[in-house]
């Protein structure tokens, strides 16, 4: 591709966020409530800031707040929805078991799930649970509020799971075979063919999945009973007409967002390097 | 030694129900002798092979390897299928390596006996690092003879490793497996569809038609064999008119062995029948 062609596909790429950045520019010059960019990139520019117009912490806790959450839910559902996608793909009863359930949740919304996870879990945490820590420890664990963490870990395991059952079952007979044929147990056939074999549809599940977390941290977020994180920031922002923070929080989910999709989607082409190419 | 003692092997399918596909076999396959089984597609040969490599029990009779019933694949078997079916996410060596992994040798010991093997088929060293889909088709029949060679098993088990290469290819590997076995004598059960591939390998052609072995050739001419010399053009009619005993050397014949004849029993099996 000649430096021409990269030239005008970056142009074509930047022409709608520069088109409302525009937008933006002219709403908040006529406006009071829009707040102005200056003000969303004052924010920015100092995220450890505790702001002193809203009852939020600073931006920068607020993203760790939702990262440590999304990143908690979501390393719980890779560990659950590993081997029960693993069983549904390789084990057909487990499959008829569970799919109807798994497809009938899968078409709601996981934070619909969030009064149902408040019920059964309250507003414990793990600082709940273990008493006597000192003062901050307190604070980051009361952070992960279990109801919040159940409901991304809810979000992320159907689609790892779903995608690990599509791969294992999807995964070539004849190298099953194989294995089988060069005398391979059924634990090495799971380890040395079923497991690579499904990598490529894992990892895709994987990348939807951490997708649907970061999403779902965030709505969770605004229902009551939490306190901090990126979510929280927006509604309070919103309720006490704090919008530069609204906004700036906005920009920050965006920019994890893309990060984290950035890094599975390295993973996955690394999976799949393997694979001849498409032509 | 391999035996097959009144072998036969129905498979259930969803679309045609009860499928037969071998019907009362029995056949031996002597040690240090290389067998093939010669048939059209469909003929039942490939469930012959599988059973043997114990990927499936018989319906009814036995299996039996060195006098003791096949149950699961037999640890010093190697197993070449027609596409080979080398696992694509593993590099050439690790593929090759694959059975003394799968038996515990270490790590270092069996790169070394995987080099080996791939030097045995004449295999670059250098190809050792590619993956599969890199490699032409010849390439890649080689790496999984490799594989199956390398752990050195007293029984190779070959589908039709051939029949997706092209000619020239396909002689060539016939005579460097010719050359292999000469030094390893391994006992060899062969299936395939070519006349000519058949004389040019076998001690013993056993023609197969409807999931039954209907004749029992021995090969006598001396190795190396030449495909174009009387004696072997002779051998190979023989067989052809064993293959189509109503009409010897007719096309008509031939093709009529692909379907089953009005009335007759429909034994005939297809690859994706297979439950």
């Amino acid at each position: 591709m000649n430096a021409g062609r990269i030239a005008l596909r970056i142009a074509l790429g930047a022409a709608v966020p520069v088109a409302v950045l525009g937008v933006w520019h002219v709403a908040s010059a006529h406006s009071v409530v829009v707040p102005s960019i200056g003000s969303v990139v004052e924010v920015l520019a100092h995220p450890f800031r505790e702001p002193a117009n809203l009852d939020a912490t600073s931006l920068a806790g607020g993203a760790a707040a939702s990262v440590l959450r999304v990143a908690c839910g979501f390393a719980l559902a890779v560990v659950t929805a590993l081997p029960i996608g693993l069983l549904m793909g390789r084990c057909r009863p487990v499959m008829d078991l569970l799919s109807p359930a798994i497809t009938a949740a899968m078409v709601v919304s996981p934070v619909a799930w969030m009064p149902v996870a408040i019920i059964a879990f309250g507003l414990s945490s793990p600082a709940t649970v273990l008493h006597g820590q000192e003062a901050w420890r307190y604070g980051v664990l009361d952070q992960l509020r279990f109801a919040i963490v159940a409901v991304v870990w809810f979000g992320a395991f159907i689609p790892i799971a779903i995608n690990t059952a599509a791969g294992a079952r999807n995964v070539r007979e004849s190298y099953i075979e194989a294995a089988r044929a060069l005398g391979a147990s059924r634990g090495q056939l799971l380890r040395k063919v079923i497991l690579p074999g499904a990598a490529p549809a894992i990892v895709t599940g994987l990348r939807l999945g951490g997708g649907i977390a970061w999403r779902v941290i965030i709505v969770a977020e605004i229902f009551p009973g939490t306190r901090g994180g990126l979510g929280y920031t927006i509604t309070t922002a919103h309720e006490q007409a704090a919008y530069e923070y609204a906004f700036a929080s906005i920009v920050v989910i965006c920019g994890i967002g893309l990060l984290l999709d950035g890094v599975l989607r390295l993973a996955e082409a690394r999976v799949a390097r393997w694979r001849p190419k498409e032509r | 030694m391999i035996r097959f003692e009144h072998v036969s092997k129905v498979f259930v399918t969803p679309a045609r129900g009860e499928v037969p596909a071998l019907a009362d076999v029995s056949l031996t396959c002597p040690p240090e002798e290389l067998t093939c089984v010669l048939g059209p597609s469909g003929c039942g040969k490939t469930t012959l092979l599988r059973l043997a490599a114990g990927l499936d029990a018989p319906t009814s009779g036995r299996v039996l390897v060195d006098g003791r019933a096949v149950s699961g694949p037999p640890a010093d078997f190697g197993l070449v299928s027609q596409e080979g079916d080398l696992l694509p996410w593993r590099r050439v060596l690790s593929n090759v390596a694959m059975g003394l992994e799968i038996r515990g040798v270490r790590r270092a010991e069996r790169k070394r006996r995987a080099r080996q093997a791939l030097a045995r088929l004449h295999l670059p060293p250098e190809i050792a690092r590619s993956h599969p889909h890199e490699l032409s088709g010849g390439m890649r029949q080689r790496v999984a003879l490799a594989r199956a060679l390398c752990p050195n098993p007293r029984v190779l088990l070959m589908d039709e490793p051939f029949s997706q290469l092209d000619e020239l290819t396909r002689s060539r590997l016939q005579a460097e497996l010719l050359v292999l076995w000469l030094a390893d004598r391994q006992t060899v059960l062969f299936v395939t569809h070519s006349v000519e591939e058949a004389v040019f390998l076998a001690d013993r052609v056993l023609v197969m038609t409807f999931g039954r072995i209907t004749r029992s050739i021995p090969v006598t001419l001396p190795r190396p064999r030449n495909r174009l010399s009387e004696p072997f053009v002779e051998c190979l009619l023989d067989i052809r008119r064993a293959l189509a005993p109503q009409a010897p050397a007719d096309v008509a014949a031939a093709s009529r062995q692909d379907a089953p004849r009005p009335g007759e029993h429909p034994i005939a099996f297809h690859r994706g029948d297979r439950p």
